[in-house]
This record gives C-alpha cells, structure tokens and sequence, in this order.
C-alpha cells in the first residue's frame, strides 16, 4: 500500500505547493542561486576576475553591455564578483545551520523529553543566549579569538542552536501528551525508541520550515559581519565586503554597493520566501 | 497575589540570565590572545610602560580573581577603566547609551506607529491587493540586511533628494546639552528649545527609519495574524450579530487583544535591533552605545566590551520585563498562565 | 492630537530658524578626523587626534613650524652648553596659563615629572635621556635640562613635552595625578580653550581671546572636528554644508568629489612620511635577496603614486624632503617584469612555485588595491600569493615575532621628531626590532653602528655623511622597498580658504593647512601607527611632532 499512498501523497504535497505563488517563486530564487554558485565559473562573464586581476584603466567603470554590473574600484566585472560572492554566503548558511540545527534539536528533544534538571538547565542556557543579541556576540568572539568571518559564524552558531532547541522543546511537550506516545511508554518502547522513532519524525516539518528561513537570517547577518570588515580573505568575492567597499564611493558609483547589496536581499529573500511556502503547506502555523 | 508571583519569577529568570551573561562575557573576554595593555598604549609604548599598566589593571592576577573583581565591579555598578577613552565604562555608557535609547524608542514607536495600521488593514481586507501589499511588504523588510536600508536612505534622502540629514544627532555646532533626561528630543522639548528638538527629530528620522523597517514588518504580520485570529471568536462573532458597529468592533474588541502578540514578538526581537542599531549607528554616525561598542572591540578595549555587551543584555531583560508587564495589563488571562509557560 | 502638536512644533522651530539673525561674523572651521580624541591629557597623548587637540589647548617650550625648525613658544631663547648635555630654557615673562596666572620654571618641571610619573604618551621619547629629577628650575623663567648622554635628537623632541598648570593640576590631584581630572579638563596655556567634546562623535575647541601670544588678523575663532571615517559621511556633510574642510586622510575619490562640488578646493602637500613595503629578511622567501630585489622590480610604482594613492617619488629609505641627508646618488627602483623573472631565476627558490604573504591594513581601501596590484605581478613570476589583511592592533602584534612577521609588509613611517634620526633608529635600528616599524628584522651590526654614531655627534655634515652611507647600504639589501612619500591632500571650501592665508610663522595665529615633517595616512586602524602631526595646530604656527 504504502508507495503507491506515498506518491500519490507527495503529488499531493506538490501539487499544493505549486498553487502557491510565493513558495514557488521563494524555490526557483534558492535553485537559481545554487546553480549560480555551482556553475560560477561556467556562466559567470569573467571569471578570472575572482582572482589576482587588476586593471586599473577600466576601474570605476557604470554598468553596460559588457559589464552588467559595471567594475569596481580595480577594475573588476561585478556580476561575476556578486556570483561568486553567492558561493561564501550560501557556505555560511550552510555551516552554521549544520552545526545549530541538529544540535538545537537535540537538546530541544532531552529538554522536552526527561524535563527535570535537564529541562531546566538546557532551557535556561536558551534563556541566556537569546538575551545576546548575535551580531554583537560575534562581532566580539571574533574580535578577541582570530578576526576571520569563519570564526563570527562559529560564533553565531553557537548562539543559534537554541531556536531551535525552543521550537523543538516546545513541539516535544505537546507531542507527549499524546495519546500514541503514551500507549508506546505503556508498551515499553525504549526511549530512544519514542525520541527517534515517534517525536522526532513529528518534528521533521516544522524544522524544515524554520530551516529554510534562517538560511535567509544567517545569510544576512553573514553579510553584516563582512560588512562591517569580517569579511573573507581578497581577492575572494563576498557579497557583504563588496557593499562596505562599494558604500565609500556613494552616490557617483552607486553600483559598487547597491547591486550586490540587492544580491544579498534576494538570496536572502528567496529561503524567505521558501520557508513561507512550506509552512502552509505543512501547516505549522507558529513556526517563525 | 497572582500578579506579585509571576513577577517575582520573571525577575528571578532576569537575574539568572544576567549571572549567565557575566560569566559567558568574562570567559571570552579572558581568553584574549594578545595583550589589552600594550593595545590601550599604543605601538610606541616602552616594555616598562605596559608592564606598569598590566599591574594597574590586575591583568597578572589569577583568573578568578580578575573574575571577582569584575563581578564584584558588577554588582557595585561599576564596569571598570576603558583602556581607549581613559575614563570609567559607566561614565563612558552613560554619555553614550542616551543616543542609543532616543534611537531605539523612536525605531519601536515608528514600528508600531506604521506597523499596527498596517496589520489592521491587511486584516481588514484580508486576501484582498491591501492584504497582499503588507505582506510582501512585511517579507521583503524582514530579509533586506539594516546596513542596505541605511545606505539606500542615506543615498535617497541624503543625496538624490537633499531633504534630511545624514550624519549625527544635531547639525555640528548646535549648543545644547541634554542633561535633565539625556534624551535630547525630550530635553530640547522641556527647555522649550524648539529649534533644537526640530532640528534633533530631522537628523533622528533616517537612521530610527532604517532600523524599523525589519521590525515594522513583524508588527503588521503579528497584528494581522491575531486580528485574523481575535475576529473567529465567540464574542466578536456576537458582537457582529448584536450590530456592533464595524469600526467600533474592530478597534474596541478586536484591537486590543491583538496587540498582544505584537507586543510579545518585539521583547524577542529586541536582541537583534540592538545588533541592528550596530550597524546604523556606524553608517550615520550616531553617537551611541553601539558605536562605541565597535570601537571598543576593534580596538580590544576589555572593559568596554564587556561592559557594552552587558548593556546590550541588561537592556533587553528589562524590556521583556516591562513587556511582561504591559501585556498583563493589556490582556488579564497572560499574568496568570505566564507568557513563557 | 499627537500629529497636530508635531505640526505646530515643527512650524515653530522652522520660524524660530528663520528669525534667528546670523551670528556675529566668526571664522568657523570644521573638519572630519577619522578617528577618535583618545585623550587630551598632555602627558598620555599617543595619536594624531589626541596630539591634534592637545597641541591647540597646550602650548610647550619650544614647537616646530612648518618647515620643520625649532621656533619658541613658551620658552623665548634656550641655549645648549658646549658638550650639548645641558639646555636652559629662559621663560618668556609674560607668558599666562589660560586661568591667567604666570607660567613658571616651577610647572615646566612638573609638567616633566608627571609625565615621567605616568609613563605613557610621548614619555618613552625621553626615557634614558633626562633622569627624574635632571629638570630643575634655576629661577623663576629659567629652567634647565640635564640629558643622562649626548642625544643630538634631544631638542626636537622638547616640543612633546607640554606644559600643565601645576597649582590647578595639584588641586585636582586625586588619587592618579590628576589623570581623572585632566581627561576631561585642562589645565594648559594653548591660544584654544576647550568649548564642547563628546567623545564618539565631536569636539569643539574657541580661540581664547587674552592668549598670551599674538594672534594674525583674522585668525579661526572656532575649530569643531567631527569624527567619521566613513567617505560618504564627509561627501554627505560637505553637500549639506557643514564641512569646511576634510580630513587629509580621505581617498583621492573623495576629495575629487568634494572638488566636483564646486565649493571646495584641494590642496597638495607634499611631506616626509614614506610609505614602504617592508620585506621580513628573516623568513623564506624574502630571506634571499634576489627575491627582495624581484618584489622591488615586480612593484609597479607609476601606478600606485598615480592612480592609488598620491605621492612623490622615492628612492631612498629616507624621502627627499630630508634635503641635507638625503643620498642623491643611489638610483631610484624601478618597474621591470623581465629583470624581476631574472632575479627570481637568480634566487635559490628558482623553478618552483614560491609561497609569500602579503599582507597590508584590513578595510583600508587602497592597501587593498595596491597588494591585488602586486599579487597580479607576482603570481605571474610563479608566486604563490596569500593575502593577508590585519586589524592595525594585529599588525602590531604580528610584528613583534620574526615568524608571525608576514614576507610583505605596507607600513607608513613619518618622523615623529623633526630629526632624521627618528627614521633611521626607529624603523632600521636592531634596537627597534619587534616593532611595526621594524618589521624588515633587518638586524644588521654595521647599520647599527653608523646610526650609534650619528645619534652621538653634534655635527650635522658628520650626520649627513653616516646617513648618507645607511641610505646607500639599505638600497644594496633591499629589505625596504621605498614606494613613495605621502602627498597629502586637503579640501577646503573657497569660502574658507580666503580667510586663510597659509602663512606658518611662529606668531601667526592662523590655520595652517601645510603638511609639516611628520604626517602619518589613513583610517582609523592606520593613524593609530602614530602620532601623525600635520596641521594639528588651530593655534596657527605649526605642526609640532614627537
């Protein structure tokens, strides 16, 4: 029974997320900026401008024809600086998120599941980390240990798990008062049994959700690190380090820091949009 | 009775989270490689000259101790000597954190100004091109990054359209000290200097826009949502049938305990306006917290930034304090189940 | 309700502009520094800010003008004994603190003590020079200085020591020497009291009208600095009006664009601040010489002094500016990609690929430009190029070990003494090593020994001639490739500028836009190298340096 039932299901699931706009368009913006990054050195019009490239005479130069996005302050295509500089923003995300959110989620799950001491504890350390505001926090682990962006995010990370030790913990609760789980505990299914094989699979969607949209989060507040002079090593693109350089010759070359600036915002934008989509069609209405 | 308890526990998790931050703060900021005397000296300073300061500092006694003293320091208020400006932390916090508050209420108050009538409406005419417009609205504001914001602003006004100023809290040369509240806006109202308090809401308006778009898009998302939510009750259902006017309805029994959960988002969202004023500050010279906050952790200023971040923390536990508090008033049934439950 | 009161507001203070009448004619500059006023107090300023506004509020016994001589201030004649270890300062009689009592021998020795006391600033300039207690008043305007050894740098350093007020000093004492009292206050003699200063965003400093030297005609009533390094700040408050004059720390794009504006003109200077890339000869692979001397041909000067950054051409150590010391005859280094694959061929890391470090201040715009521009030209002679961008506070920590030293370091050196003996021994010195100065670890016995000796004598063609011989003998290691030496530019509205004759003669009490010995560049991170002293002086004459 259970394929046929299973495609038909996920057809469904498909079928409801197409009907939503926002999903859909929320989807193509996150593929089109995976392949973007994948594919940079094939689509990109200059791609050796990621490199060692001065040119001096082309410097400054507005956005035309051959150069969409104009040149920046050496003379270097911006286009294909903005997509490379897709690759640094989404490895970010992409760390940070692999380290918070099976981390968070299992803390989530011991802290809703035994409750006591490690409910308490486990709670409180969210209630301390979520009284930090992230930015600063990073912004000053980075500055004491090693000034690199990959350390601002370790940073970030390690104050980002509790979200989604909250969301979980808080799902755990209601999960198990549920009747299923208690005529499992009444059965004697092992704990690990109830966590993994019962709680967790009912966790699934709603982390997905608040996955997909801290992507977008991380994603900007990886650029606001670079932003603000954490950025990666040059000539290396990344999207926030090109905004900070760029906002030094505002207004004349404006381009130099709005157009990777919206960059950022539709990458960012994108996961938004995507985590929006699944929550109605998982139906997880308090998941932000 | 009922009211008293739940305070007393939120100010016992307020003290908890503030123990926690102490700690978290001193062991970063004691695990500093490199040296924070021969910073404050500067590259020119003798081995003598930074020996001399290590011992002024206690910063070769044992951690625990140094760890005493700074809780010690704590408790009697005292954030310690910042090695770049040569003056106390709290002197140096509380010149600065001034600016920095004038920014953030003026961020809330236009959030909630814009942000409410905008839920309202979207609720109103829910599903309809009003609707619609919020909610990307409210989407897009949540994803652009707060330095983009600031910087399209400071370009759009600032250059293109010439009409606000970018820079600062007072045109440069403005006479005036704000020293009955700190708040300049305020203090300028209260003497009656009128061009001053002018003057102060034109240069606040740009950099308190930036930092509440983000923040405004929750707003009118929450509001909308628990409009959506209030207006499936029994009781505005009766009210419809009983003939309530609409209007009446909607701000009278609807409005008010929609303004619930907007009031609760902003307590957790508070943490990253404080990131957000970070940010804005730098890119409008804003004479805050958050600026010195930044020189203070270029330039390794220990004290500084354990003070600042300190700041930042104790900040945001009296907010959601008083949000604890403001929310019990506005709706009843939250003192008693306790909003964290 | 609320609206409607916001309304009536708002039309008030507009009218209440509209009425207020102009205020008597003042001469009112205004000027962005890019960093922050650390401190004020005369004996714990360390950077080109802190020396900006002490300089204004305090006057020494003898400071510097633009061309680099020493010319009287407090002191109206000093004279040195024959065996130069020993200078008596005769105090001019009618010189008053700002409180308008006298300045007596009495507060010069105090002034020496509490700086010696403290220890921080500019007190390691006389450390092992003048002892505690050498400074003795002989009468009441007589003051006398014994030096511990012949030190022939000794009088240009005098002008870092500022004179306090002792009596007001010792009331405000405290616990710590008044250090409390005097961040905040002053107690000083400067032609400009102290109006306003809020640290993270501005100071503003009046002329104090009874100042006991003379003031020229039309001399600036008002300097406020405002504190940015943000370039679209300074465009946004020049367009608005505000700004009067921009930091000389600004980029070429800046200034052009303020220029473009119409209202302001730029002014050039050129100065004796050199801009190097110093080559750590400690560590592979600029360990081999004929590497060094391919970097030195791989540099594209033409370039960065045109394009990148403004400058005059360099080429020796020592800038040209130094007329009586400068080496004429050692050739000027020169771009050639051919000679550079030659020396590379040359060198004992030929035929492989060679790893090196380049490394330069993180988020300063145009280091940035200018290690991409070498990176370029090195990965085509088989160099491997890591890009390593540093806080400044890092840079001065990576320096002090020869490993944590990167291959290729930019670094601007200005004297911080008007004496050529300030380029050589604190940047070439071994007694320098370890410091960001120093990061050639050059660590050579025969350049030590000729700078012992030109620091030990009096006679300035003996000087000429040992540094002569240093110039020559750094051209042949090449630790130090010489890029250029600062042009310093400033912008000035029009309107400004007729009102300011740039005359720096020591009564002049003019602003003074001409960029004096020492100037130091850019940014935040990057003025913190040093005190950087151009200009500082609202009072007019010059710009000291320490």
């Amino acid at each position: 029974m259970s394929e046929l039932a299973a495609l038909s299901n996920s057809y469904q699931n498909w079928y409801r997320f197409s009907r939503n706009p926002t999903a859909v368009i929320g989807l193509l913006i996150v593929v089109l900026s995976l392949l973007a990054a994948l594919l940079a050195p094939y689509i990109t019009p200059f791609p050796d401008h990621v490199g060692a490239i001065v040119d001096f005479r082309n410097r400054h130069q507005p956005p035309s024809l051959e150069h969409w996005f104009g040149t920046d302050n050496v003379g270097r295509d911006i286009l294909t600086r903005v997509i490379f500089g897709l690759r640094v923003s989404l490895m970010l995300a992409f760390v940070v998120l692999v380290i918070a959110v099976p981390f968070g989620t299992a803390m989530g799950l011991l802290a809703g599941y035994f409750g006591g001491w490690t409910e308490i504890v486990i709670m409180r350390l969210t209630d301390i980390a979520l009284a930090l505001p992230p930015l600063i926090m990073a912004l000053a682990v980075a500055a004491v240990l090693e000034p690199s962006l990959m350390n601002a995010m370790l940073a970030i990370a390690s104050l980002w798990w509790t979200w989604h030790t909250r969301l979980v913990y808080s799902m755990v609760r209601q999960i198990r008062a549920l009747e299923y789980v208690e005529a499992a505990e009444t059965l004697g299914a092992s704990k690990t049994h109830i966590l993994f094989r019962e709680i967790l699979p009912n966790c699934v969607s709603a982390i997905a959700v608040k996955t997909s949209l801290d992507a977008g989060f991380v994603i900007l507040i990886g650029a606001s690190l670079s932003f603000l002079g954490l950025g990666i090593q040059p000539p290396t693109p990344d999207l926030g380090t090109m905004v900070s350089d760029g906002a030094s010759f505002l207004p004349d070359y404006w381009w130099e820091s709005l157009l990777p600036g919206t960059a950022i915002l539709f990458v960012a934008l994108g996961f938004n949009l995507l985590g929006d989509g699944l929550r109605d069609l998982f139906d997880v209405e308090d998941v932000r | 009775m009922e009211f008293l308890g739940f305070l007393a526990r939120r100010l016992a998790w307020s003290l908890l989270v503030l123990f926690g931050l102490s700690v978290v703060i001193f062991v970063i900021a004691r695990v500093v490689p490199g040296d924070p005397a021969r910073m404050a000296l500067g590259p020119r300073a003798s081995a003598e000259q930074v020996a001399d300061l290590q011992e002024k500092l206690g910063l070769n006694l044992p951690l625990y101790q140094q760890y005493a003293r700074f809780v010690g320091g704590l408790a009697r208020g005292e954030l310690g000597q910042s090695l770049l400006t040569e003056r106390s932390v709290n002197l140096d916090i509380r010149t600065t954190f001034p600016a920095t508050l004038e920014l953030v209420l003026a961020t809330v108050f236009i959030a909630f100004l814009f942000g409410v009538p905008l839920g309202v409406a979207a609720a109103r005419w829910k599903d309809r091109w009003p609707d619609n417009l919020v909610r990307a609205f409210a989407i897009v504001a949540a994803v652009m990054p707060t330095f983009f914001i600031a910087l399209l602003l400071q370009v759009l006004a600032g250059y293109v359209l010439q009409i606000l100023p970018t820079t600062g809290q007072l045109p440069t040369g403005t006479e005036f000290e704000a020293n009955i509240t700190g708040l300049l806006i305020v203090d300028a109202l209260l003497t009656g200097d009128l061009n001053v308090a002018f003057e102060a809401m034109r240069h606040l308006l740009l950099p308190a826009l930036a930092l509440s778009l983000a923040t405004m898009g929750q707003v009118a998302r929450i509001t909308r949502a628990s409009m959506i939510d209030v207006s499936r009750q029994d009781y505005i259902e009766a009210a419809r049938a009983f003939g309530v006017p609409d209007r009446v309805r909607l701000f009278k029994y609807q409005l008010r305990p929609a303004f619930v959960p907007p009031l609760t988002i902003m307590g957790l969202e508070f943490a990253s306006l404080i990131g957000g004023a970070f940010v804005v500050e730098l890119i409008f010279s804003w004479p805050g917290m958050a600026a010195y906050g930044i020189r203070a952790i270029t330039q390794k200023d220990l004290n500084a930034i354990m003070g600042v971040v300190m700041v930042s923390g104790l900040f945001f536990v009296m907010v959601n304090l008083l949000i604890d508090v403001l929310v019990g008033f506005v709706d009843p049934r939250i003192r008693i189940r306790g909003r964290r439950a | 309700m609320t609206k409607r009161f916001l309304a009536t507001t708002a039309t008030l203070a507009f009218a209440t502009a509209l009425m207020a009448g102009p205020a008597a004619a003042q001469n009112v500059v205004t000027m962005n520094t890019v960093q922050i006023f650390g401190t004020i107090d005369p004996a714990k300023i360390s950077d080109y800010t802190d020396y900006m506004a002490a300089v204004n509020l305090y006057d020494s016994l003898v400071t510097v003008d633009s061309s680099g001589n020493l010319i009287p201030q407090i002191a109206e004649s000093w004279v040195v004994s024959p065996d130069a270890t020993e200078v008596t300062f005769k105090l001019r009689a009618d010189a008053t603190f700002t409180d308008g009592t006298p300045i007596l021998a009495s507060d010069v020795v105090y002034s020496f003590e509490r700086l010696l006391r403290i220890n921080q600033g500019p007190a390691n300039l006389f450390a092992g020079v003048v002892e505690p207690g050498a400074v003795t008043a002989v009468d009441d305007t007589t003051v006398s200085f014994k030096l511990s050894k012949t030190f022939a740098p000794f009088m240009a350093t005098v002008p870092a020591l500022m004179i306090v007020n002792a009596d007001l000093v010792e009331s405000n004492k405290g616990a710590d020497d008044g250090q409390t009292w005097l961040a905040d206050n002053v107690a000083g003699s400067g032609a400009y009291l102290l109006d306003s200063w809020d640290r993270g965003s501005q100071m503003v400093i009046k002329r104090y009208a009874d100042y006991y030297g003379e003031f020229l005609e039309n001399p600036i009533d008002e300097v406020r600095w405002i504190i940015t390094n943000d370039e679209a700040t300074v465009k946004a408050l020049a367009a608005s009006g505000e700004l009067t004059m921009s930091s000389p720390f600004q980029s070429p794009d800046t200034h052009k664009a303020l220029v473009d504006m119409g209202r302001f003109r730029m002014e050039s200077q050129p100065t004796t601040t050199a801009f190097y890339l110093k080559l750590n000869s400690k560590s592979a692979p600029t360990d081999d010489i004929h590497i060094r001397r391919a970097i030195a041909y791989a540099t594209d000067y033409a370039t960065i002094r045109e394009v990148i950054f403004p400058g005059e051409p360099m080429t020796t150590v020592l800038p040209a500016g130094f007329a009586d010391f400068w080496n004429a005859d050692v050739p000027a280094p020169t771009f050639d990609m051919a000679k550079a694959a030659e020396e590379v061929a040359l060198s004992s890391y030929a035929g492989q690929q060679i790893p090196i470090t380049l490394s330069y201040v993180a988020g300063t715009l145009f280091e940035e430009e200018i290690s991409l521009l070498m990176q370029a030209n090195l990965e085509s002679l088989g160099f491997v190029v890591t890009q390593q961008p540093e806080p400044w506070n890092r840079v001065t920590e990576i320096a002090a070990d020869v490993a944590t030293t990167p291959n290729v370091n930019q670094i601007f050196f200005g004297p911080t003494y008007p004496s050529p003996d300030s380029m050589f021994f604190t940047q070439f010195h071994s007694a320098a090593a370890g410091t960001w100065a120093s990061m050639e670890w050059l660590q050579d016995p025969a350049i030590d020994a000729l700078i012992d000796q030109a620091r030990a004598t009096g006679d300035v063609a003996e000087q000429a001639r040992l540094y002569k011989e240093v110039q020559a003998l750094m051209a042949e290691n090449g630790v130090a490739v010489p890029l250029l030496a600062q042009t310093v530019q400033h912008t000035w509205t029009s309107a400004c500028r007729a009102s300011v004759p740039c005359r720096c003669s020591p009564s002049t009490m003019t602003w003074c836009v001409t960029a004096g010995p020492a100037l130091d560049p850019l940014t935040e991170a990057r003025a913190r190298q040093g005190p950087a002293l151009q200009c500082a002086r609202a009072s007019g004459a010059t710009q000291p340096i320490w």
